[in-house]
């Protein structure tokens, strides 16, 4: 079963929330996951793309009430 | 496909291009991409590393708000870029010549080395080119 961290970046200015996001995954075991929430408008598109180019997995993004919850599975 | 590496070359003392640099270096240096920053001019100014941090940025009406809403600092963003990720940071010699500054006065463990503009532009031959 995977573990989930979760970081509340909310009010974060961007690259706050990504930077924070990448931090969390060096700590966290391959195929665990971090949960990240953004009220940063661009990081629904940029952590996903982020997510593309290195090589992780998204598990999902779903906007909630003023900010973003992002799931990204360590996958490397 | 690997990335091409980005090399800026940052001048400007504004606050506003100081923080697009470090932007743009510490999200390129965590995407698996080299990234090389070159500082001379009036920006070397910004990285004195006894500089009052309310003194240390000057910009226009942008800077103002970076202040107010409290962005990443943008030494902070270039320490994260080089912490997380593959970005060198160079100070150009002719600035610290003509400043008289040695590196001792930059901020501590930020910069790799003291290079010259003709090594720097010689690298980034093959990558992309960025100056602030």
């Amino acid at each position: 079963m995977a573990e989930r961290t979760k970081i509340d970046a909310r009010g974060a200015f961007c690259p706050g929330p990504l930077m924070e996001l990448i931090a969390a995954l060096k700590l966290i075991e391959v195929g665990d996951e971090v949960e990240i929430w953004s009220s940063d408008k661009g990081s629904a598109k940029d952590i996903p793309e982020w997510v593309a180019k290195v090589g992780h997995e998204m598990v999902g993004v779903e906007n909630m009430e003023g900010y973003d919850s992002i799931v990204v599975r360590k996958a490397k | 496909m690997t990335s091409q590496p980005l090399y800026i070359l940052l001048c400007s003392g504004e606050h506003e291009k100081i923080q697009m640099a470090a932007m743009m270096a510490s999200v390129g240096a965590v995407s698996d991409r080299a990234v090389h920053v070159f500082v001379s001019m009036n920006a070397m100014f910004a990285f004195d590393k006894d500089a009052p941090p309310a003194e240390r940025y000057r910009g226009g009406t942008f800077s103002g708000l970076l202040k107010e809403k409290g962005v990443p600092d943008a030494i902070n963003l270039f320490e994260q870029g080089k912490m997380l990720g593959d970005l060198k940071m160079y100070v150009c010699s002719m600035a610290l010549d003509v400043s008289g500054w040695d590196e001792n006065r930059l901020v501590d463990g930020l910069f790799d080395e003291a290079m010259g503009l003709t090594k720097f532009l010689s690298d980034a031959e093959g990558g992309q080119f960025v100056t602030l």
